[in-house]
């Protein structure tokens, strides 16, 4: 019974979410709309601007450092919040 | 069906994104569950990095002082999707240490074992 | 603590080696596909051998708890200030510090290397303290003041 549910629930989710990739472009085209005009820039003047020869590099650390700040930011937070979960209180016993 | 065959990529995506949601939602064990939620985090992330690909291009790194001339794949989606990566790994982690504390708590880890010490 | 002596020694043999390898996937990650999380994970993870084959003991006298932990907070803390400093000076006008240097070598690309090292800290830090917490649930014989 509960397995009928859920795999009716989970068809549907699918269904939708097939009916978007129908109308994607095939993999690996070149004509997407994804390569535009943004795409240029970081590839022609990446070199120039920062010396670093590693484009992914030079994107989420010298264009967009500020992103990559905010998301140490966020392991550092979470090793905080797991020092709070596992903290016992009282008196533990010996080892 | 001919679209369907040319996005290969897209639908092993989507299909991955639905066996961790039945997984999520079919097993009682708690770690059960966290596996299925961090299968369903690697699918988004190979949708997003597949996105980027360009057939007869290659690896955006510049080799040898200057641009090549057959062109670079699309460093974008790679770029921001390592972010997406570290925020997933800090959220299972996060999910595990609750679970420890729950084994302290009740003994148990299935979760309608659980739900009955509650009362419910 | 493992008892065996032939994990010990092939982990004495093969520890400098992963470690080597970390730091460098960490320094050039400007020049080749890798960059600051990567080399933290694989720095990270050879201290979580270093803490399984040898207990728990030798490592906290090697590595102390809150040494560690100020280290990670001060790292987060420098990256604040130099990406701070490198956005203030390109809007207003001013001549930065450290150039872009030729393209192709360690020393180039302005302040992206030091970036790398930073972040890698403090992810190689977090996956440690991580590995610890959930072994023991507290930091007993860590030098630990209020």
């Amino acid at each position: 019974m509960k397995a009928l549910l859920a795999s009716i629930l989970t068809l549907t989710f699918i269904g939708f979410l097939l009916l978007a990739i129908v109308e994607m472009p095939a993999v690996g085209s070149d004509s997407s709309i994804m390569h535009n005009v943004v795409m240029d820039k970081y590839i022609e003047d990446a070199m120039t601007d920062t010396g670093a020869i590693n484009i992914v590099s030079a994107i989420i650390l010298d264009y967009r450092a500020f992103d990559t700040f905010v998301e140490a930011s966020v392991i550092f937070t979470a090793l905080i919040c797991i020092m709070i979960v596992l903290k016992r209180s009282g008196s533990h016993d010996e080892k | 069906m001919q679209t369907l065959v040319n996005n290969y990529m897209f639908i092993g995506a989507v299909i991955m994104f639905g066996i961790g949601f039945m997984i999520l939602l079919l097993h009682n064990n708690l770690i059960k569950k966290i596996i299925g939620m961090n299968i369903m985090d690697t699918s988004v992330f190979l949708l997003f990095v597949s996105l980027g690909y360009i057939k007869g291009k290659e690896a955006p790194i510049i080799v040898g002082g200057e641009i090549s001339k057959m062109g670079y794949v699309n460093p974008l989606p790679t770029g921001l999707m390592l972010t997406g990566i570290v925020v997933a790994v800090s959220v299972t982690a996060f999910m595990l240490a609750l679970t420890i504390k729950l084994n302290d708590m009740y003994g148990t880890i299935e979760l309608d074992e659980i739900q009955k010490m509650r009362g419910r | 603590m493992m008892k065996s002596s032939i994990v010990r020694h092939i982990t004495s043999l093969l520890l400098p080696f992963v470690q080597i390898f970390g730091i460098y996937i960490m320094l050039f990650g400007h020049l080749s596909p890798g960059g600051g999380f990567a080399g933290g994970s694989i720095l990270g993870a050879s201290l979580i051998l270093f803490r399984f084959i040898y207990g728990s003991e030798a490592t906290d006298a090697k590595f102390k708890a809150t040494y560690m932990m100020r280290l990670a907070l001060v790292s987060l803390m420098m990256y604040g200030l130099i990406k701070g400093y490198v956005f203030v000076s390109a809007f207003l006008g001013w001549h930065s510090v450290i150039g872009t240097g030729t393209p192709g070598t360690l020393l180039s690309g302005g302040f992206i290397m030091p970036l790398n090292v930073l972040v890698g800290l403090v992810v190689a830090i977090t996956f440690y303290f991580i590995a610890v917490l959930f072994e023991e649930g507290d930091f007993n014989n860590a030098n630990t003041r209020q």
